[in-house]
């Protein structure tokens, strides 16, 4: 109820000044290949009002009706301006032209303001040009490693895709691939992303002040964003890397109307196992592979109507063989992502999209010792559909409202295991079956010229339905019982109100104050038997047993630009609450359903994480980059783990810096590097040994009360364009002249580890030996993974 | 199947995938000295009793992960000079001290395998054991003994039953494929219904001192409860004058005694967790372990009663 009539009071004061008033609105695309342009800014500087395109590339900006000098321009265009007699309702579509071949120069002009004036906290909008240029690990441009160089965000571990928002769990990062749900965003046991940069438009990361349109995970959102495809002509690149090559191709399916693209990649890792182990070693057959294809199709079906569908499908394939011990291992695992969106325009203030979304992540492992064989497959299914309505009414406010429902489907562990011919009795498939639902409302607006809101909130519900088998666990002397559910049944219903707030008080021009609270309910959690990040994490729902994991969020800062917007700086400092986090018993192994459930393995606890970011970046010269320094710390306390004692979280960290520069010699040379320190994670290791029947074992001392050392490490990379431009003779003059290349290429050289510092990965203790003949030795051991790797990969495109 | 399988319990293979990478990855390690907060001096019970058998009790200190590690500091880890009484609800004794240098005759072997010391070093070291003479305290099926311990001002107390046994349908030995001499056992197991049963397994030459055992001996009936299945067996005996391709296998004529024994359910969960442990230390990809324990008190380790069945087999 309080929800309608907040927002009637909206829409009373957007009412307020609606006479003589005329609205221009319309999409803007680049005129090189009629992709939508996304925060693309129209500006009415004879006003000092404007407005920024949505995800779509739409704008809509409602000011007195009369005639205008309009400013068009965006991240990667420079201004561009139009007259334009606004005497009644005008849609106008605009085509962004020159693409500045220094889109450095002119980055922030476009988005002069925005670190200062808008109500976004915690917010990053990378640009995947800007992504292209740093230093690639192996040459594979990760849009994921690149957002860990952000402040407040930090990476799992070396080299891995998992991260860590403000002391939130990796599983509380909410990763979108075009509105389709991410669940492993990761390939090769986490060191490449999922997203081929080729296939990507732009990347969006929230880690504070969560819009409402946003909820299920609860300390960040990572926005991908596919490009629609050149709809103009067709267009090839790809590229040629040291462990995996690419290839783009895209093109119209109607002229202006239509277009397609489709991104595929693969690696070579087995081809390069398969020369490197010979046909007579015993782990012969053993590889690794990884593939991706994204794809993506758009259709205008008239002024009002547009529809997208995109996707994805990647699968990474691991197998080990060890034809001596009669021992192989076989293991696929892989998302498929689909989504289907369609954009209408009911007038020119209101905006809708109805997307259905289809996600699936399945992981299996499969082994086989001589006549034994055991299979164990995990995954999650999602169905979903949302539709979502941006409102207009009037330069001050920008409103959302919409709905979304999830129906999910969870397997955490199917078991089977068979001898010859026996099948041993590893317990039926369990799946778990659920609803997800949410009704969100916001308003961006303005109260007045200093003071600017963002309120929101959101509803969710979740509700956890049969057919389920309930196993409830008695002790030694107690036999096990079970309750059976039906399809239908409803187990539990969860539900809540979720509301969101932020706030920009503009000091000046060129400094504002800015606060956030958030409050969000997960649904979801991701269950971790490991110190690092693995495929064998498993996704699992809320039960009747497992409540939803519920958060808020506080954070204030101070932003301010300096030198005429080429600095931008900001701190922001910020407190989260935790709770109904779940974690593995001590000592448990997931594996069975042998008259078990896989919630009969967790326990349940609260945490809380609090600290400081510092961020300074200058976006224009030659010389681009950021520093970003965050203070932390974040931990758990969990009535069965570690005695009921506050522990800190494995991804605790006191300090993280990053240093990221990029230097723009010419046309032809760009050089960057990057830097990062960060305190060593924590992790729990034995305090003690012993020995029971001569065999040497382990006391673990308190939860993750030993701290690695600390992390850092120093990456360049240089990238050479080759020459845009060609002579020829001109026929008709017979002169020499220079012609734009349609073949163009460049080479990328990185340097990952530049100073080769043995970083930890993991600790553990080693033992050695034995004592009757005197040589028994326990070690304390530090595994590190990648020591300086050099890369190379030539791109190309035509 | 291969009761070696078994052994290794199909929720290990999960943990396998960890170990293969593992592998990989512990290429490129080295040696640190870190600070390890936290380390509390724990006493460690190692008892057993087994039907017809005297109890056997060692009591040992836990020792600090950079503590030495040579063969004193292994000797010095042994506790002596603590009060030990086992009660059956009838009767209680008190156990007697019996160390290594002064060892009644024909102990000598039964105390090297015990220790895991050579009978030759063993009568040189002074290493207690805590057990009795009398035979009204050794093992019968079905009673329940109560372990006390005094030491240093601490009293730690446990229980322990001796279960019913559960005897093998048959067990017979066949020639390995492209060997005349060497074979493997087969066996037949019908697992009784309606209870959790643990399992240990061990076997000998008729002509060896001790037991042999596989790696992890211990087994449960969680993925055959009631089940009747065969099963392959490999050999455990280490024995340096068999060619190393014949590992494994057993010999054409030898006698084998066969020793399986069952345990309570709560002693076989220090086992299990005792080798998931031991499969698993160190690996980041697994929680760090602690193996629980049936003493109560604060000390660690496992007192544990143990029904045997024994088999005689020909190789033939």
């Amino acid at each position: 109820m309080r929800i309608y009539l907040l927002l009637l009071i909206f829409l009373a004061i957007s009412m307020v000044g609606w006479s003589q008033k005329s609205t221009l609105s319309g999409y803007i695309t680049d005129a090189s290949n009629g992709e939508a342009v996304m925060g693309a800014k129209i500006v009415i500087p004879s006003l000092n009002m404007g407005a920024l395109t949505n995800t779509y590339g739409f704008y809509s900006l409602t000011i007195p009706s009369g005639k205008y000098l309009v400013e068009f321009s965006s991240t990667l265009f420079p201004k561009e301006f139009r007259e334009i007699d606004l005497s009644e309702n005008l849609s106008f579509n605009f085509e962004l032209g020159i693409k500045s071949q220094d889109f450095q120069e002119i980055t922030i002009s476009a988005k002069q303001g925005e670190n200062v004036n808008s109500t976004k906290m915690g917010q990053i909008e990378l640009d995947i040009e800007k992504i292209k240029t740093l230093p690639a690990f192996m040459g594979e441009v990760d849009v994921i490693k690149a957002i860990q160089l952000l402040p407040g965000v930090s990476s799992v571990s070396e080299g891995g895709q998992g991260f860590y928002v403000r002391g939130g769990g990796p599983d509380q990062n909410l990763v979108l691939l075009d509105e389709g749900v991410v669940y492993n965003a990761a390939h090769l046991f986490g060191f490449f992303s999922v997203f081929n940069s080729d296939a990507v438009k732009s990347v969006n990361l929230i880690k504070g002040g969560m819009p409402a349109n946003f909820g299920g995970r609860m300390s960040s959102v990572l926005e991908v964003h596919m490009n629609e495809g050149n709809n103009k002509k067709f267009h090839v690149t790809g590229g040629i890397g040291i462990i995996s090559s690419r290839l783009t191709i895209e093109g119209p399916l109607v002229k202006n109307k239509g277009s397609f693209i489709i991104s595929a990649r693969r690696t070579y890792i087995d081809l390069i196992m398969k020369a490197a182990i010979p046909d007579s070693s015993p782990f012969a057959g053993s590889s690794y592979y990884f593939y991706d294809v994204n794809a993506k199709f758009n259709y205008k079906i008239g002024d009002k109507d547009r529809i997208f569908l995109s996707g994805y499908y990647g699968k990474d394939v691991f197998s080990f063989k060890d034809k001596k011990g009669g021992f192989g291992v076989n293991m696929p695992w892989g998302n498929g992502i689909a989504a289907l969106r369609w954009n209408h325009l009911f007038s020119n203030k209101l905006f809708m999209n109805v997307t259905s979304t289809f996600s699936d992540y399945m992981f299996k492992f499969g082994s086989q010792q001589d006549q034994f064989r055991f299979e164990l497959a995990s995954g999650i299914r999602d169905v979903g559909g949302k539709v979502d309505f941006s409102y207009f009414p009037n330069t001050r406010h920008r409103m959302k409202w919409g709905a979304d429902y999830i129906y999910h489907t969870f397997t955490p562990s199917s078991v089977s295991a068979q001898s010859d011919s026996v099948v041993f009795n590893t317990g039926s498939a369990q799946k778990l079956y659920s609803h997800e639902s949410a009704i969100y409302a916001l308003d961006d607006f303005d109260l007045n010229e200093k003071l600017r809101l963002n309120i929101g909130f959101r509803y969710s519900m979740y509700q956890h339905v049969g057919p389920f088998t309930r196993y409830i666990k008695g002790d030694i002397s107690k036999p096990d019982t079970s309750i059976n559910y039906s399809k239908g049944d409803v187990l539990k219903f969860y539900h809540g109100l979720e509301p969101r707030l932020s706030l920009r008080w503009l000091l000046d021009e060129n400094s504002s104050i800015k606060a956030g609270y958030s409050y969000n309910y997960q649904y979801v959690h991701l269950t971790s038997l490991s110190a690092v990040s693995l495929p064998t994490d498993i996704w699992f729902p809320s039960t009747d047993k497992v409540k939803p994991q519920q958060g808020w969020q506080g954070s204030i800062g101070y932003f301010r630009n300096f030198k005429d917007n080429k600095y931008e700086f900001s701190v922001e400092a910020y407190y989260k609450g935790m709770k109904n986090l779940i974690e593995y018993k001590e000592g448990a192994l997931p594996g069975d359903n042998v008259n078990d459930n896989t919630d009969n393995l967790l326990v349940f606890g609260k945490g809380w994480a609090y600290g400081i970011e510092f961020f300074l970046k200058k976006s224009v010269g030659k010389f681009t980059g950021w520093i970003g320094y965050t203070w932390a710390k974040t931990e758990r306390k969990f009535p069965d783990l570690n005695n009921g004692n506050i522990y800190p979280a494995k991804y605790d960290r006191r300090h993280d810096l990053s240093i990221v520069g990029t230097y723009k010699l010419n046309e032809r040379w760009t050089f960057s590097s990057a830097f990062i320190y960060a305190t060593g994670n924590t992790l729990t290791l034995p305090t003690s040994w012993y020995i029971q029947d001569q065999n040497l074992l382990y006391n673990y001392g308190a939860r993750n009360s030993t701290r690695m050392a600390p992390y850092h490490r120093l990456d360049i990379s240089a990238t050479l364009y080759d020459k845009p431009t060609k002579k020829v003779t001109d026929k008709a003059t017979g002169k020499e002249i220079q012609v734009k290349k349609n073949f163009r290429s460049n080479w990328s050289f990185s340097v990952y580890n530049v100073y080769n510092r043995s970083n930890p990965f993991f600790l553990y203790v080693d033992s050695n030996g034995n004592f009757s003949s005197g040589d028994f030795k326990i070690t304390v051991k530090q595994v590190s993974l990648f020591p300086i790797i050099p890369s190379a990969t030539w791109n190309f495109q035509f | 199947m291969q009761l070696g399988i078994f052994n290794f319990n199909m929720k290990k293979l999960f943990l396998f995938l960890p170990l293969i990478l593992l592998g990989f990855l512990t290429s490129c390690s080295k040696e640190v000295k870190i600070d390890i907060p936290g380390y509390v001096e724990q006493l460690v019970v190692d008892g057993s009793i087994q039907t017809d058998q005297p109890p056997i009790i060692l009591l040992s200190n836990t020792q600090d992960i950079y503590a030495p590690t040579n063969f004193t500091a292994y000797l010095n880890s042994f506790v002596t000079g603590a009060i030990i009484t086992i009660s059956d609800g009838t009767n209680t004794v008190i156990l007697d001290e019996i160390c290594t240098d002064n060892l009644p005759p024909g102990t000598e072997s039964f105390a090297a395998a015990v220790f895991g010391i050579p009978v030759d070093q063993l009568v040189n070291l002074h290493l207690c054991a805590y057990t009795t003479f009398n035979t009204a305290m050794w093992g019968q099926i079905g009673k329940t003994y109560t372990l006390t311990i005094s030491n240093e001002g601490k009293t730690y107390t446990s229980t322990t039953t001796i279960p019913q046994p559960t005897a093998l349908n048959s067990m017979v030995w066949h020639p390995a494929g492209g060997f005349l001499d060497y074979g493997y056992l087969t066996g037949q197991l019908s697992d009784p219904v309606n209870e959790v049963d643990s399992y240990k397994w061990e076997i000998k030459r008729i002509s060896d001192p001790m037991y042999s055992k596989p790696f992890n001996p211990f087994f449960n009936d969680q993925f055959f409860n009631g089940l009747t299945f065969n099963f392959e067996t490999q050999n455990p005996i280490e024995d340096m004058s068999t060619p190393p391709q014949y590992k494994g296998y057993f010999r054409l004529g030898d006698t084998l005694i066969l020793k399986m024994s069952k345990l309570g359910r709560k002693e076989y969960s220090f086992f299990d967790k005792k080798f998931n442990q031991i499969y698993s230390a160190g690996s980041p990809f697994a929680t760090p372990l602690n193996i629980p324990t049936n003493i109560t008190g604060g000390a660690m380790g496992v007192w544990v009663g143990y029904s045997p069945w024994y088999d005689t087999i020909i190789c033939e």
